[in-house]
C-alpha cells in the first residue's frame, strides 16, 4: 500500500488531471487538425510516469482515452479502446523513471558526439521500414507513394536533427537514453495497439495513419499485419518524439518543481539529488 | 455535454429529470460501457445491430435525436476510410464486382459492413452517455458508492480542464497567427506550427500546478475521513437489477467470444 499511496500524493493528484487536459488537446490538434502520421497523445502519460511512478502513469493513460472517447465537440472517433495501450505507455514510462532514464548526464568530448550522432541515426533508423518498404517505392501500387515518403523523410530529418543537436549543445548524454526508451516504449505499444486496431476497427482509426494501412494492405498484408506494420511505423518514431518531448519539458522545470514529485530525486542533477524531499509529509 | 450558459452554481442546479435521462448516473454509465463492449467485443453481424436498434431507440426515446446528428456526422470520415479500405483492400478472392482498377471482394465487404456497424453501434453509445449525463452527477454518485475523493478530484478536473485547455490553444494558435506563424499549407508548416503550440500550453499549465495543489493542501484535501456527499440521486432495486444484468451479459458474451477464437487456435 505504501508503494501505492507515494505514487498519488497531492502535488500528483493535481499533475494528473493537467496531464489528461494535455495529452487529449495535443492529440486532437495533431491528429485531427494537423493530421500528421503521429499521434504526440501521449506526453502527459509519459511525464507523470516519469515523475510519479509507474501506477499514476497507467491511471493517467487510462483516464485520457475514456475521457476523450466522451468529451464533447472533439469526443468520439476510436480512442477509448486504445485506452489498454495508453495505460501500458505510462506504466512504462514509471518503469524509466525507476531507472532514472531522463536525469541529466553531463558529458563532453568525443562521448558527447558519438552520443549525439547515435541518437540522431536512431532517428532515422526507425523510419526505415516505411522508406525501404517496396510498396512506397513501386509506383504501380497506389497513390501513396508520393506523400509517404516525402512525409516520413521529413519528420525523421527534423526529429534526427533535434534530437542530435539537442543531445550536443546541452552536453547532455540523457537524451540518448531517452530516445532508446521512446523507441521501445513505440514497439511494445505497436504490438499491443495492432490486435486491438485490427480486431475493432478493420484496421482503420479515422486519423493521419489510415493511408499507411491502406498503403500497406494494397501490397499484399493482411489486417493484423498492415496494423502491426502501420504501428512500427507509427509508434517507435512517435514515442521517440513524445519522450523527446517530456525530456525538453523537464530540463526546462526547476529542479525545485521536479524535487517535489515521488520520483524527483531520480530526475533532478545527480549534485542536488542528496537534497531530501520537501514533499515527505504527504 | 456542451457547454451550457450556467445561471446557478452546479450544487444548486436541479439533478437531470426526464425519459431516459433521469435515469441513475451510474445506471447509465453502466450501459454506456457495456454497449460499447458488446458493440465491439462480439464478432458477427447480431450483437452490433442490436445494440445500434437499441442505442438509437434510446436516443429517440430521451429526445436527444437532433443533438446526436453531429457525432454521426464526425464518425463519417472514418466509416467512409473503412468502407473502402475493407472492400477494396480485403485478402480475398470472391470478387463481387470492379471499378477500374479496384477489385471489391465479397469477403471484403462483409468485413465493410460489419466493420461500418460496429463503430456505427459504439458511436451511438457513447453519444447517449454524452448527451443524457452530466459530469457532476456522475462524480457525485460514484462518490457516494465509495469512489475515493482523490479518484472523484482527479475525474471532475480532467473534465473540466480540457475546454479550458481547448480555449488557450486556440488563444495560443491565434496569438502566434498575429506574430506571422503560419499554421495552413503544407505539411512542413503544419510541422512548424507545433512547437510553438505546445511550449506555451504545456508549461503554463505546469505553473498552475504549484498553485493548486497548495489551495488543496490549505482546504483539508488531505484530511483523514470521507466527505459527506449532499446529493442524492434517485436510485431503484430495477436500475440496480438492470445494472447487473447488464454486467453479466456482457461478461457471459465477451467470455463465449474470446472461448471461440481460443477453440479455433491450432
Amino acid at each position: 500500500m505504501g508503494w501505492i499511496s507515494r505514487q498519488f500524493t497531492t502535488r500528483v493528484i493535481v499533475l494528473i488531471p493537467v496531464a489528461i487536459a494535455i495529452n487529449i488537446v495535443l492529440g486532437y490538434t495533431v491528429q485531427t487538425v494537423l493530421k500528421l502520421p503521429i499521434y504526440l497523445d501521449s506526453i502527459g502519460t509519459i511525464f507523470v510516469g516519469v515523475l510519479a511512478g509507474p501506477l499514476a502513469g497507467l491511471v493517467t493513460g487510462v483516464l485520457s482515452n475514456l475521457i476523450w472517447q466522451y468529451a464533447p465537440v472533439i469526443g468520439g472517433g476510436t480512442i477509448g479502446p486504445f485506452a489498454i495501450v495508453a495505460g501500458v505507455i505510462g506504466l512504462l514510462a514509471g518503469f524509466w523513471g525507476y531507472l532514472g532514464v531522463f536525469r541529466p548526464r553531463p558529458a563532453s568530448g568525443t562521448q558527447l558526439l558519438v552520443a549525439a550522432l547515435i541518437a540522431a541515426a536512431l532517428a532515422i533508423v526507425v523510419v526505415l521500414p516505411l522508406i525501404n518498404n517496396p510498396i512506397y517505392l513501386d509506383p504501380n501500387q497506389g497513390g501513396f507513394v508520393s506523400w509517404a515518403v516525402p512525409a516520413a523523410i521529413a519528420i525523421a530529418i527534423i526529429v534526427a536533427v533535434v534530437v542530435g543537436a539537442f543531445i550536443y549543445l546541452r552536453r547532455d548524454l540523457a537524451g540518448l537514453w531517452v530516445a532508446v526508451a521512446g523507441i521501445i516504449t513505440g514497439v511494445i505499444a505497436a504490438i499491443i495497439s495492432a490486435p486491438i486496431s485490427a480486431i475493432v476497427f478493420g484496421g482503420v482509426t479515422g486519423s493521419g495513419t489510415d493511408l499507411l494501412v491502406a498503403a500497406l494492405r494494397q501490397g499484399g498484408a493482411d489486417v493484423l499485419q498492415a496494423s502491426l506494420g502501420q504501428g512500427f511505423f507509427s509508434d517507435p518514431i512517435d514515442k521517440l518524439i513524445t519522450s523527446f518531448v517530456v525530456f525538453m519539458i523537464l530540463v526546462t522545470l526547476s529542479p525545485r518543481f521536479l524535487a517535489r514529485f515521488p520520483l524527483g530525486e531520480r530526475l533532478t542533477r545527480p549534485a542536488s539529488g542528496t537534497t531530501p524531499s520537501m514533499d515527505s509529509r504527504s | 455535454m456542451p457547454a451550457q450558459p450556467r445561471r446557478l452554481p452546479d450544487f444548486v442546479a436541479r439533478p437531470q429529470h426526464g425519459n431516459y435521462r433521469g435515469l441513475n448516473p451510474t445506471t447509465k454509465l453502466v450501459v454506456a460501457f457495456t454497449t460499447a463492449l458488446i458493440a465491439l467485443g462480439v464478432r458477427g453481424w447480431a450483437a452490433p445491430s442490436v445494440v445500434l436498434v437499441v442505442m438509437l431507440a434510446l436516443v429517440v426515446w430521451a429526445g436527444v435525436g437532433r443533438r446526436y446528428l453531429p457525432y454521426l456526422l464526425a464518425t463519417s470520415p472514418l466509416l467512409i476510410s473503412i468502407v473502402l479500405i475493407n472492400t477494396f483492400l480485403y485478402p480475398a478472392h470472391d470478387v463481387a464486382f470492379t471499378l477500374g482498377p479496384l477489385v471489391a471482394t465479397g469477403s471484403g465487404l462483409t468485413a465493410a459492413g460489419q466493420a461500418t456497424l460496429r463503430v456505427l453501434a459504439f458511436a451511438t453509445s457513447v453519444a447517449l452517455f454524452a448527451l443524457t449525463t452530466r459530469t457532476d452527477e456522475l462524480v457525485d454518485d460514484l462518490e457516494r458508492r465509495g469512489l475515493g475523493r482523490r479518484a472523484a478530484f482527479i475525474l471532475s478536473t480532467a473534465i473540466g480542464t480540457v475546454p479550458r485547455m481547448v480555449e488557450r490553444a486556440r488563444e495560443i494558435v491565434e496569438a502566434q497567427r498575429a506574430r506571422g506563424l503560419d499554421t495552413q499549407g503544407g505539411i512542413r508548416g503544419r510541422l512548424r506550427g507545433l512547437l510553438p503550440l505546445a511550449g506555451p500550453l504545456v508549461l503554463s499549465a505546469l505553473t498552475e500546478v504549484e498553485q493548486r495543489t497548495m489551495a488543496l493542501e490549505a482546504r483539508a484535501f488531505t484530511a483523514a475521513g470521507r466527505r459527506t456527499v449532499l446529493r442524492a440521486y434517485h436510485d431503484s432495486a430495477a436500475q440496480r437489477a438492470l445494472r447487473w444484468a447488464l454486467t453479466v451479459l456482457t461478461a457471459a458474451l465477451l467470455i463465449t467470444e474470446v472461448a471461440g477464437w481460443l477453440s479455433r487456435l491450432p
